[in-house]
């Protein structure tokens, strides 16, 4: 009786055993969990499109699921750092292009060469994909170059016996021209164009860049050179200085309220990003709204976002990792990124036709990011990557005192491009 | 059964054994006050763990000339020159100043308006719980809220305020709020006074009526005016409550964040740029951590000396 109680008992355990064993290795393998942390998941567009990613990823990989989680873009940047430094960073990592170098240089990022080499990804004509090039290592693939466009209001340029402005001298003249107190309050109501002024440095250079670009004017060249104090750069200065010295842009206003301003027909242009569009269709003026080039040349335009992978994780995950790289990168997501995005894909081998035929001006997209990408546009400045956040804010600072103190932009000029060469000697 | 079989037996007595072994008698008198620090070492080593720690490691960073900061990284070696920037930095000294001017100006008007509206709410008058309910309020807003509201109120093109000055005649144009420096100063000061003053009058008014009636009455039978009730009753019996308060409004003051953040960024021109905001900027901004902790540093250096300094007012006011 003892005897068969103990066989009975012994068969339980190891069964029991077994059954561990097993549930011990399964998990092990089916049960991986791959964090993904980004600032677009509710964007509309985009968003979708990183949710289709994610769908097709898990169906390709059964038992791999990827936490994709949610940081507001204003909070990005410190999250970020301090997941990294904490030693806890995400597996799969998406940065803004000008911040993922300061990582780069923290060797957080892996380099990404061999396993684009092992894949046989062919990154020829790759928008953008130069950025992404870290001291001879890549680190990131770019997921979209753009180009601004300008949006415009049909119905307050015809209102003023206006046309659509092509060059500096009838942008400036239509943005006086469409600048009004409507009601004789004495607080203007409609503004001939829109930027923001309020905010992170960053923001306030892209525009800025838009004026600064026409005059001829750059940051550095291309190497690495400030080259502010120039003829061009204060005619870009004089510029700026005039549009919102003189009230043509609202004041103080994010980039969300005034992409909003415009979209409900209180501001007559607009120059902005592909984002621009499906803030247009839901706005009050949204029959009203069209788009254009911009009247400058060349447009702004630049990288916008990174993909790449962390380099502290296990080689299991890292395989995964660049599957999901792989994966978005592959020319069938490439094709769906132009038509559920609406945007520029950076693939020189998507599909565009189909986003042709959903979104009516996506040629303009396209030609916009081509303009930008032909004459070497980009937002972050050649040799101040790492320094960007201060040298944007420092470039703001000044361009504000230039408006406030009302200053010669000749001598901001030189006390920018001093100020820029010390920083970069940090 | 077999628990019948010991015989009842003092608990010391019962277990020598295990009283040797531990070497530990708390039941002796003399060793009494040592289960007073058993049970509060828990808390002791979470608070060194969670304040202490973090702390330490502030101060060594901020004499190492770090970027971002990994504890898995070696230390690099000691150095001064975060301190020795730190000082010779006029950003830093006007982070200095601006935060001078705010901790004067908020925690001024604070006092001023927290105390008045106390004394206002402790006496008796018909809706005097919705008065006090609406003093309260500012206080019960959650600050991301209430800076929202104001950013709105004080919108330099479509704000009620610049509506208000102009058909108010007090202004002719619209006054650009938040690229003013002294406009967007006057904006965060007053959105902090707004936000802090019922704190003062919320201890205010617990501390008035802690008050006995029969020192007013006392009063009044000497013959003493409600100034002189005020000034020789009111206010000395009200010092212990408000010299804690005002230094809890200081420390507010010194380290409030958001409402700066959200309503200038610290501009314009670094006219609201306070030493949290500096810190925050250089560490998360500009990702220099040494020099963060740096700031950091000084800015709690100046906290405790500010905060001493005023309880030592308290003291003196109470005896």
């Amino acid at each position: 009786m003892h005897l068969t109680k103990r066989l009975k008992a012994l068969g339980l355990a190891a069964a029991a055993g077994a059954l561990l064993a097993t549930g011990a290795i399964a998990p092990a393998a089916a049960d991986t969990t791959l964090r993904f942390v980004s600032w677009q998941k509710d964007e509309r567009g985009v968003g979708d499109w990183w949710g289709a990613l994610i769908k097709a990823f898990e169906e390709k990989h059964p038992g791999v699921k990827i936490e994709w989680t949610k940081v507001e873009r204003g909070a990005y940047s410190d999250t970020m750092t301090t997941l990294f430094a904490g030693g806890s960073p995400p597996d799969i990592v998406h940065l803004a292009s000008f911040e993922f170098q300061k990582f780069a240089d923290n060797g957080w990022l892996e380099n990404l060469d061999p396993w684009i080499e092992k894949a046989k990804l062919n990154l020829d004509g790759w928008a953008g994909q130069k950025t992404c090039e870290w001291q001879g290592e890549t680190v990131c693939i770019m997921m979209l170059y753009f180009g601004y466009v300008m949006g415009y209001n049909e119905e307050l340029l015809q209102k003023e016996g206006l046309a659509v402005p092509t060059t500096w001298d009838e942008f400036i003249a239509a943005a006086r021209k469409t600048t009004k107190d409507l009601n004789g309050d004495g607080i203007l109501d409609q503004f001939g164009t829109g930027h923001e002024t309020k905010g992170g440095g960053g923001q306030y250079l892209s525009e800025m860049l838009n004026y600064v670009l026409d005059a001829g004017g750059r940051w550095t060249d291309a190497n690495g050179k400030v080259t502010i104090d120039t003829p061009e750069m204060v005619e870009g200065l004089t510029r700026w200085k005039a549009v919102v010295k003189d009230n043509l842009t609202p004041r103080d206003l994010s980039a969300g309220e005034v992409r909003q301003l415009f979209a409900d027909g209180k501001i007559a242009m607009k120059f902005d990003g592909p984002w621009l569009y499906p803030i247009m269709q839901k706005g009050a003026a949204k029959d009203k709204l069209k788009l254009a080039m911009v009247p400058f040349d060349p447009p702004v335009g630049g990288s916008s976002n990174v993909l790449g992978m962390a380099s502290e994780i296990s080689d299991d995950r890292k395989a995964l990792v660049w599957d999901f790289i792989a994966l978005a990168t592959s020319d069938d997501f490439q094709t769906k990124y132009a038509t559920m995005a609406a945007s520029t894909p950076p693939s020189p081998r998507a599909d565009v036709s189909g986003a042709k035929g959903e979104t009516p001006h996506f040629d303009l997209l396209v030609e916009a990011a081509q303009a930008a990408a032909k004459a070497g546009v980009d937002r972050i400045p050649t040799g101040l990557e790492i320094q960007y956040n201060e040298f944007a804010k420092m470039a703001m600072e000044e361009a504000q005192r230039m408006i406030i103190q009302d200053l010669d932009p000749k001598a901001v000029a030189a006390t920018m491009q001093a100020k820029a060469e010390a920083i970069q000697k940090q | 059964m077999s628990t019948q079989s010991i015989p009842a037996q003092p608990l010391a007595a019962r277990a020598p054994g295990r009283r040797r072994r531990f070497g530990l008698d708390l039941a002796r008198p003399s060793r009494r006050h040592w289960l007073g620090y058993l049970l509060l070492a828990p808390a002791v080593l979470l608070i060194a763990l969670i304040i202490v720690y973090p702390l330490f490691i502030s101060l060594d960073l901020s004499f190492q000339n770090v970027g971002i900061a990994r504890l898995d990284q070696p230390r690099r070696p000691f150095t001064l020159a975060n301190y020795e920037r730190l000082f010779t930095s006029a950003e830093f000294w006007m982070a200095c100043w601006v935060t001078f001017k705010l901790l004067v100006i908020v925690t001024g008007a604070c006092f001023v308006l927290g105390l008045a509206t106390a004394l206002l709410v402790n006496n008796r008058f018909r809706g005097r719980s919705i008065a006090r309910l609406f003093v309260a309020l500012p206080w019960a807003v959650p600050e991301v809220i209430a800076v929202i509201i104001f950013a709105w109120i004080f919108d330099s093109s479509f704000g009620l305020m610049n509506w208000l000055f102009i058909t108010l005649g007090l202004t002719s144009q619209t006054i650009n709020w938040f690229s003013d420096p002294d406009a967007a100063f006057a904006v965060v000061a007053i959105t902090m006074i707004w936000k802090g003053y019922p704190f003062v009058s919320i201890m205010a008014l617990a501390g008035l009526q802690s008050i006995p009636e029969d020192f007013y009455n006392a009063a009044k039978v000497d013959g003493a005016n409600a100034w002189q009730r005020f000034t020789n009753i009111t206010i000395p019996t009200l010092m212990p409550v408000l010299g804690v308060t005002i230094v809890l409004v200081m420390l507010w003051v010194f380290r409030d964040f958001s409402i700066i953040y959200v309503l200038t960024g610290g501009g314009p021109l670094k006219a609201t740029q306070t030493l949290s905001i500096m810190t925050y900027e250089q560490a998360f901004g500009f990702f220099k951590m040494g020099y963060a902790s740096a700031v950091g540093i000084v800015t709690l250096v100046l906290c405790v000396l500010a905060s001493l300094l005023m309880v030592g007012r308290r003291a003196e006011a109470m005896y």
